[in-house]
């Protein structure tokens, strides 16, 4: 487990390391709540946007699957969309 | 079955894959980029996985014999799954998916052999324990929100506080490639179901959907 990590010797990770990941987490999220300077967003205001965007993703996960499942239920009845698709997508 | 040995046939494919790749890159920096889930070409690689998966429920449950909550909880995991080995195994969230879906078929195979030996996760609930010592500013809040961040992505709430960010980071970029494949899936899938029935004919038409 240590031994991914790109500078660890021992067991402490240095600070700015921290920050890189932090910075690119910020940079991941939809630029909502980002304002001039944002240096100045603490990491628990992070943390939470982070947790809220992941499980507002699960979400839209949940209703396209939801979406996609009806759709297949409606297509096994016309064959040939199955065919267009898979030929489609090879 | 066709379906069944174009799907092993993928998945050798894919082990060959993980084994040559896994050759090439090097220890130095992030295993896993979070940019690679941008690349068309993984879209296109997990859109072909994912519609592999969806016929493979669709075989596996005729119609109108499983109620339409639980179809779409299987589309979810059938997606889930295909989306951790899309990420070939190089993050811990993917592992922890692929892992926990085997260890819970084992489980049900073996519940009447022997008694089932999954420890209980017994995590210390000191906040402390989770940051290096001699790190200043880990406070409670902080402590807290990185927990709930543990629980949100799989298989990762016992990680150090860096490792959960890569992973979060990571999991974050698959999970928008994942709503946009299947998204554009779901475009795909209505289109054709809404030009076929608007044609009425029955008959297979050839007309491509719009791109």
């Amino acid at each position: 487990m240590s031994g991914r990590r790109s500078s660890s010797r021992g067991n402490s990770v240095s600070e700015e390391e921290i920050n890189e990941l932090i910075s690119k987490l910020q940079s991941l999220l939809p630029a909502s709540a980002r304002r001039r300077g944002s240096s100045q967003a603490s990491t628990t205001k992070l943390l939470k946007e982070t947790c809220s965007y992941i499980k507002s993703l699960h979400r839209e996960v949940d209703d396209l699957s939801d979406r996609l499942s009806d759709l297949m239920a409606t297509m096994d009845h016309n064959s040939p969309g199955a065919e267009i698709i898979r030929s489609l997508l090879r | 079955m066709a379906s069944t040995s174009s799907s092993t046939a993928v998945d050798e494919r894919e082990r060959k894959r993980k084994r040559t790749s896994g050759g090439e890159s090097p220890a130095a920096g992030a295993e896993a980029q979070p940019s690679k889930w941008q690349t068309r070409r993984e879209h296109e690689i997990y859109s072909s996985k994912l519609f592999e998966a969806l016929r493979l429920v669709r075989a596996g449950s005729p119609a109108s014999s499983t109620t339409t909550p639980a179809r779409s909880r299987l589309v979810r995991e059938a997606a889930d799954r295909a989306l951790a080995v899309a990420a070939r195994g190089r993050s811990r969230w993917s592992r922890a998916i692929l892992a926990s879906r085997r260890r819970r078929l084992q489980a049900a195979h073996r519940a009447r052999l022997r008694a089932p030996t999954v420890p209980p996760s017994r995590h210390p609930s000191a906040a402390g324990t989770s940051a290096a010592p001699g790190k200043a500013s880990k406070t409670p809040a902080l402590a807290r929100k990185a927990k709930v961040l543990g629980r949100l992505v799989p298989g990762c709430h016992k990680l150090p506080f860096p490792a959960l960010l890569s992973e979060a980071s990571d999991y974050i970029a698959a999970l928008e490639m994942q709503v946009r494949a299947m998204t554009a899936l779901a475009e795909v899938l209505s289109s054709v179901s809404s030009s076929a029935s608007a044609s009425a004919s029955g008959s297979s038409s050839s007309s491509p959907p719009p791109a």
